[in-house]
């Protein structure tokens, strides 16, 4: 790289702190709406650094006392008495982590013949692979949501597990076949020579070498997966929820409980956060979307 | 073991889950769409009556379709550039191993872990007009009084929604081109650095055409999926005001939904994925991007 | 100590004593010494608090007797609602709904949504009579075209009588309510299940430094609220309003409006008829108005237009009543104890009568978004769900949602003279001591929209997007706006 000068050193990290600083207010703010009571979200000027911090929400949300001030748990909240947020965070986390696994599977499997290969038409193949994404999701639910109906899919784990996959899997597919066509041709050849078998080869040579590639397909699949709306909306009832859709609850009749959501949303980003930093070295080394070897 | 088309030489058995999947969530809806947006929903009679071309017709004469599909080029146009040049100007930016850059690319990852229907409700809050942070900013700034709520002025809600996406989405490209920057080869910049080329030059010669496919790539995934934006516009403005913010998928959704126009739904959501595949396909033409 | 200090103090003891932050001495010497009065101190005590005074609040034995009793072939059934998040909802849902499940060895699942979201579950329910919610929360807008895929609870007395629960009757229900959300043509969407309502509601301490009273007249009202804006803006706006482009409540704004100038949305034949002389003298006055609340008002929903008064932006609101018991909530407001709830003013010209509108409408100030509680025609469990909707619906039910749902309004006429009721009228979150006003209004100043299947689509768009298009001022004239909502409208009713 470029050797820099010491200033121009200490420019690029002020800036680079201060562009951050600027992406990461608005989750401070919320975060902060999340650690207020009521009258201290709607405030001009805003408050945005003194503000008495409660956990009141929190409790509420989930359900708990956490026992910093005894007592205090209101009866009846604005948004639905007792929310009990807990078991819906737990849905998110199932939806999301076996969807995931489902769909990077799936691309693995198709993104190792697609990259290893030859076909007719393999161009065009994959050009209907990512038309699928380009679906608008409400043409999809809606008749999924009869497909669901008559099979019995509905308000179920597994009926949600899967239109999350589906989803992802354009995505997925693309990157796994970029993953593999990083990968000399040559390694799978020699071997094959050698008379071991194509699944063989797959399972002990090729998958672990794209295990990174896997692991930065597996975070884009999650992300989308923990943030989708539209689907959860329309094929669950009662039996599950997940948060973007159970967030809504917190919109009343009686006005917004703006502390309430701003828990949910806050305790929301651990996991999928967790689940990031797990990953985090493959993330940044391996999202290169079909590598730059041309 | 001879197992013909079946033969773990040959590509099907191996993309045959994938083929299954997409055939059973994504074809078969295709068809019955089609066949929805030849038909519409007769709420007294709770059954779907045939309407032959109507929908098609009522589709090219509908001025808010028109409006609705300008708003979302606009939108379309405006986010994704923005999210291309910012997230190539942060990526180069953080490309570097100086004070806690490491952090700070971790820390750009959490704005993507929030649903979006959940950062339309954070904006709404930020831009609310009476309380809003953003409101005050612009107020204290002098570049905004309170007289122009944000959300709710025709020339700047569509701008407010806007802020939210490329919030939200300028780290995924930045991400992506990170991880592009990272795995460019050293020695075009060696040679470069010699020959004392200045870091624009390196930059138009060496990195934008290296990356060339990188970009290409996100661009595509990332328009494919502003174009169809609606939990923005849904939760923060439901359109208004009047139809400055109504997009195509809200458009649709509030068809289908709200008036129970199935069909006519349908037919809005084939139009768009018909313009989506227009777009798409003349840009994978024109950036030559094979697979 | 001021009045409105008072006032603010003793929402704070209260408030403090049913949490339990405050022993009953320090309270009983606190509130004395504040000369409060006995009906005060009941109230404090009656405040619903399962921890500290469950006892005073718990469902009446006998009905949940009779539950048991009709309930016993049916156990093991699940029950599902899709609702909007509404007290009476979440009161069931947090606080009773599992003194019925004892009782009746049934579920009861609540799916709590925001409105537009119960719409969708709601049609996709019934476009393909799945029959996946036993039970329907029907808004009064959505009556016409759910009306054919609910049971008529009248048909139901009469069909089971073994399962009637003694003493529910329809008739127990307010009538106006009766006819205005639960009726379509001669059938019954169900029953009234709650009851928001507009009514003036304003900060006392504000009109009093003013030297205002509560206005009797809209064109009073108007110079009340100007006058405020004036004296003490931006700080302070004398009005608010919640005016969302695209949202149902500017549709809902406007009506009030529209009605308290004589006008009406459809003339007898059916036709838009807002843009009349009176429909356009009603646009003048809403745009004068309009300038007296904060600027921020296009932007907002109820939502919006509660915060703004309860974070003390403004200084009156003319709406939902389900607000005011929120407004007296010390932790989530700064209006404490100082809100004060009158009649809606009186319209400026005589009320249309019904005859002379179109599709049932009701002109009338107090604009109501009732909703009422229906079984579903595709429910595989009526009778179950028919046992649930008479529970949810009864006289003690109603008494404990409004007790403990945070003084919403009831349906039934009785229910507003409960002692439980009664007792609840201080200042303090929950409070009932808006509830005479609110039956007032019902009684006498009730506006009610139109019933005809294409209205969900007028309301929350035909109507609400042109007139946001006409305060983003994208429209030459009032005259213009009207026109053009005029000319879709017609369109769209004559299909």
């Amino acid at each position: 790289m470029i050797v820099q000068s010491r200033s121009s050193r200490i420019i690029r990290t002020v800036v680079g702190w201060t562009v951050v600083a600027i992406f990461a207010f608005p989750l401070y703010y919320w975060l902060t709406v999340a650690f207020k009571e009521g009258n201290e979200i709607f405030n001009w000027p805003p408050k945005v650094w003194s503000f008495s911090p409660t956990v009141k929400n929190f409790e509420e949300v989930f359900g708990i006392s956490l026992g910093f001030d005894f007592g205090t748990k209101q009866e009846v909240l604005p948004g639905g008495g007792d929310f009990r947020m807990g078991p819906r965070l737990w849905d998110s986390i199932v939806i999301a982590v076996f969807s995931t696994a489902l769909a990077v599977s799936i691309a693995t499997l198709a993104g190792y013949a697609l990259s290893r290969m030859n076909f007719r038409g393999r161009h065009h193949f994959v050009a209907w692979v990512l038309s699928t994404r380009m679906m608008p999701p409400v043409a999809v639910a809606i008749p999924v949501f009869f497909i669901y109906k008559d099979i019995a899919l509905l308000d179920t784990y597994t009926g949600v597990i899967l239109i999350h996959a589906l989803m992802n899997l354009p995505l997925a597919v693309l990157l796994m076949k970029s993953f593999f066509d990083d990968i000399p041709k040559e390694i799978d050849e020699s071997a094959l020579v050698d008379g071991a078998s194509r699944w063989l080869i797959f399972r002990r040579i090729v998958l672990p070498m794209v295990k990174g590639g896997m692991s930065a397909t597996a975070v884009l699949c999650f992300i989308f997966s923990w943030t989708e709306f539209l689907f959860v909306l329309t094929l669950t009832q009662t039996g599950l929820k997940t948060v973007p859709v159970v967030s809504s609850t917190f919109v009343t009749s009686t006005g917004t409980a703006w502390g309430n959501m701003a828990a949910l949303g806050a305790a929301a980003m651990i996991p999928a956060f967790i689940f990031i930093m797990l990953v985090q070295k493959h993330l940044v080394r391996g999202l290169t979307l079909g590598s730059v070897k041309q | 073991m001879k197992l013909g088309v079946l033969s773990a030489d040959r590509p099907l058995v191996w993309m045959l889950p994938l083929i299954a999947m997409l055939v059973a969530f994504t074809i078969i809806p295709l068809f019955y769409n089609i066949w929805l947006s030849f038909h519409e929903y007769a709420p007294f009679k709770r059954r779907l009556e045939f309407v032959g071309w109507e929908n098609w017709r009522l589709l090219f004469s509908d001025v808010r379709m028109w409006e609705a599909l300008w708003t979302t080029m606009f939108y379309f146009g405006v986010v994704l550039t923005v999210e291309l040049v910012l997230g190539m100007a942060i990526a180069l930016l953080l490309d570097a191993e100086e004070f806690g850059f490491g952090v700070l690319r971790t820390v750009l990852t959490m704005t993507l872990v929030v649903p979006p229907a959940i950062v339309g409700m954070m904006f709404l809050l930020i831009e609310d007009p009476e309380f809003g942070v953003l409101t005050f900013v612009l107020d204290s700034l002098g570049i905004l009084d309170k007289s122009t709520p944000i959300l709710a002025t025709g020339s700047t809600a569509l701008w407010g929604v806007m802020l939210a996406d490329i919030w939200q989405w300028t780290p995924f490209m930045v991400l992506i081109f990170l991880a592009g920057l990272r795995s460019l080869p050293p020695e075009p910049y060696e040679a470069a650095m010699l020959d004392g080329a200045s870091p624009v030059m390196t930059f138009r010669r060496i990195t934008l055409p290296l990356m060339s496919k990188v970009i290409a790539v996100a661009v595509l995934i990332r328009g494919i999926d502003v174009f169809r934006m609606f939990d923005y516009v849904f939760v923060m403005t439901s359109g208004g005001p009047g139809t400055s913010t109504y997009t195509l998928s809200l458009y649709s959704w509030q068809q289908t939904f709200s008036f129970i126009k199935w069909g006519y739904g349908a037919t809005l959501s084939l139009f768009t994925l018909v313009i989506i595949l227009v777009i798409a396909n003349l840009f994978i033409w024109l950036a030559k991007v094979r697979w | 100590m001021k009045d409105s200090d008072k006032k603010l103090y003793r929402a704070k003891i209260v408030d403090d004593y049913v949490r339990g932050k405050m022993s009953r001495r320090n309270f009983l010497r606190n509130a004395a010494a504040l000369g409060l009065g006995a009906g005060v101190l009941g109230a404090g005590m009656m405040r619903p608090q399962p921890v500290f005074a469950q006892n005073s609040l718990e469902p009446s034995k006998e009905d949940l007797d009779w539950v048991r009793e009709v309930s016993a072939p049916f156990r093991g059934t699940t029950l599902r609602l899709a609702t909007e998040s509404t007290p009476p909802s979440n009161a069931i849902n947090s606080q009773l709904k599992q003194y019925f499940e004892e009782a009746s060895g049934m579920t009861v699942e609540i799916e709590v949504l925001p409105l537009e979201q119960v719409l969708q579950k709601l049609t996709l329910d019934i476009a393909s009579q799945l029959g996946t919610y036993d039970l329907y929360y029907i808004d009064q807008s959505w009556a016409a075209f759910t009306s054919r895929d609910v049971f008529d609870p009248r048909e139901q007395l009469a069909d089971k009588p073994d399962l009637a629960m003694p003493g529910w009757a329809v008739e127990d229900f307010l009538p106006a309510l009766v006819d205005g959300i639960a009726r379509y043509e001669d059938r019954l969407v169900g029953v009234p299940y709650d009851i928001p309502i507009f009514i003036m509601q304003y900060r006392k301490d504000i009109y009093d430094k003013m030297g205002f009273t509560a206005p009797v007249t809209l064109e009073e009202y108007y110079e009340q609220a100007k006058a405020i804006t004036d004296e003490m803006g931006p700080e302070m706006y004398g009005a608010t309003g919640q005016m969302k482009s695209g949202h149902y409540s500017l549709e809902c704004d406007w009506t009030a409006w529209l009605w308290g100038h004589g006008g009406s949305i459809f003339d007898s034949n059916g036709k838009f008829a807002g843009n009349d002389d009176a429909g356009l003298e009603a646009m003048e006055y809403w745009t004068r108005l309009w300038k007296t609340m904060p600027p921020g008002v296009t932007g907002w929903t109820w939502d919006g237009q509660g915060q703004s008064v309860a974070q003390g932006v403004a200084a009156s609101m003319m709406s939902w009543g389900e607000f005011f018991p929120y407004f007296d909530d010390p932790s989530a407001t700064k209006v404490s104890g100082l809100m004060e709830a009158a009649r809606c003013p009186q319209p400026k010209h005589a009320l249309r009568t019904v005859e002379q509108t179109g599709f049932g409408e009701i002109p009338g100030v107090g604009h109501q978004g009732g909703s009422s509680l229906a079984v579903s025609r595709n429910s595989k469990n009526p009778d179950p769900a028919w046992i649930f909707m008479q529970w949810a619906t009864s006289y003690d039910t109603q008494v404990l949602i409004t007790a403990l749902g945070g003084g919403t309004g009831p349906t039934r006429e009785a229910v507003y003279d409960d002692p439980r009721i009664i007792a609840n009228r201080r200042v303090g979150a929950g409070t009932t001591r808006h509830l005479d006003v609110v039956r007032d209004t019902i009684a006498m100043d009730m506006g009610s929209e139109p019933d005809l299947p294409e209205w969900a689509e007028l309301a929350n768009d035909t109507i609400p997007v042109r007139l946001g298009k006409y305060f983003a001022g994208e429209y030459g004239s009032a005259k213009e706006a009207m026109d053009d909502i005029a000319q879709a409208t017609d369109a769209i009713v004559s299909g």
